[in-house]
């Protein structure tokens, strides 16, 4: 019965401290909703730390294949991020119309985006740590690398 | 009496782990939990510079356009976009020579002019004036066509032109004008104003709207 209990503990105390592991940058979280015959609805809610470390296991001609198409852009992203980093929760872009709102800001180290139309909803939460770690990783494997 | 011992220090682990877990969980709780009742952001003062660009429109969608924007992130962006014609932070332009206006030709005889007025244009469908004023280029347009009047104002440090003028020939150097904005204190560069949309582009150390 006491070794029962001990290997329960120990399974038990690995779980949560893997847990714990996993969620120490926080989670992203993405939800997508579209109002239309088809539409996609997505609402995903993964740990941040698990992202860059899944990326070590994605096969290198895949993300140099990906770092190809993203060239151009991983840059400026990364540019921008690293910079997003250093200023206090803003609101960057705000628009509002009658029915249609959209919203890009950091709150808590997270780029939030932020849209809602008619048609399709979209929220995005992402600790900007890991758009950084990814942005990284992606450049790392980029065509010059 | 080590049984003791084994239990208590299994315990104290599982309470260590159990606080390990919960502590994310309860930042991840407050991340959801902010968004919906936090509608303003941070308000910052501090030295950094903020470009801030409003668009209210008074049409039947009524749509609001507000974009803060940290002077020291565009510099430290734009040298990463390499597109079309943006390389560096410059962006090239065909030749110096628009419209067979010799553009850098014209800012330097500005530059070297004392203040004054350049342009002054009077007429029953709109004014114009163009002049330097306290280390100021100043245009000013006042459409008076239909019933509805438009006006528009823009006012850029000379210093902001002389830096955007300081790279090559045929080109704008983007990071340095932005880095001579940012030296300059809170100032209105661009104001239009007419029947449908209010456009503001101004400069403070908010990293809000007002």
């Amino acid at each position: 019965m006491m070794l029962l209990a001990k290997a329960a503990l120990t399974v038990g105390g690995t779980i949560v401290l893997a847990g714990a592991y996993a969620m120490r940058e926080g989670v992203i979280r993405i939800d997508v909703d579209e109002y239309r015959a088809g539409g996609s609805h997505v609402h995903m809610w993964v740990p941040a730390a698990a992202v860059p470390m899944v990326l070590h296991f994605v096969p290198t001609e895949h993300l140099r294949h990906v770092s190809c198409d993203a060239r151009q852009a991983m840059p400026i992203l990364h540019a921008i991020v690293k910079e997003l980093k250093k200023y206090p929760d803003t609101e960057f872009v705000e628009v509002d119309d009658h029915d249609e709102h959209v919203r890009i800001r950091t709150e808590g180290a997270r780029l939030q985006i932020d849209v809602d139309a008619p048609d399709q909803k979209v929220h995005i939460l992402c600790p900007l740590s890991t758009i950084e770690d990814i942005t990284i990783q992606l450049e790392e494997h980029g065509p010059a690398a | 009496m080590l049984n003791r011992y084994k239990v208590l220090f299994a315990g104290a682990a599982l309470i260590a782990t159990t606080v390990l877990l919960l502590s994310p969980l309860s930042a991840l709780a407050q991340a959801t939990a902010a968004p919906a009742g936090s509608s303003q952001s941070t308000t910052s003062v501090s030295k950094d510079r903020w470009l801030h660009v409003r668009v209210i429109s008074s049409d039947a969608k009524g749509e609001t356009v507000r974009v803060n924007v940290p002077l020291e992130l565009a510099e430290k962006v734009l040298p990463a976009i390499h597109q079309d014609r943006i390389h560096d932070g410059k962006v090239k332009i065909d030749n110096a020579h628009v419209n067979d206006v010799d553009l850098r030709a014209l800012v330097d005889a500005i530059r070297t002019t004392k203040d004054g007025e350049f342009v002054t244009v009077q007429s029953n469908d709109c004014d114009v004036r163009v002049a330097k004023q306290s280390n100021h280029l100043i245009v000013h347009v006042l459409d008076k066509q239909n019933s509805k009047k438009s006006e528009v104002e823009v006012k850029v440090p000379m210093k902001v032109i002389d830096a955007l003028f300081s790279a090559g020939k045929d080109e704008l150097d983007l990071v340095a004008a932005l880095h001579a904005l940012s030296a300059q204190g809170d100032t209105e560069l661009v104001s239009v104003k007419d029947h449908e949309n209010t456009v503001r582009v101004w400069l403070d150390s908010k990293n809000i709207t007002d």
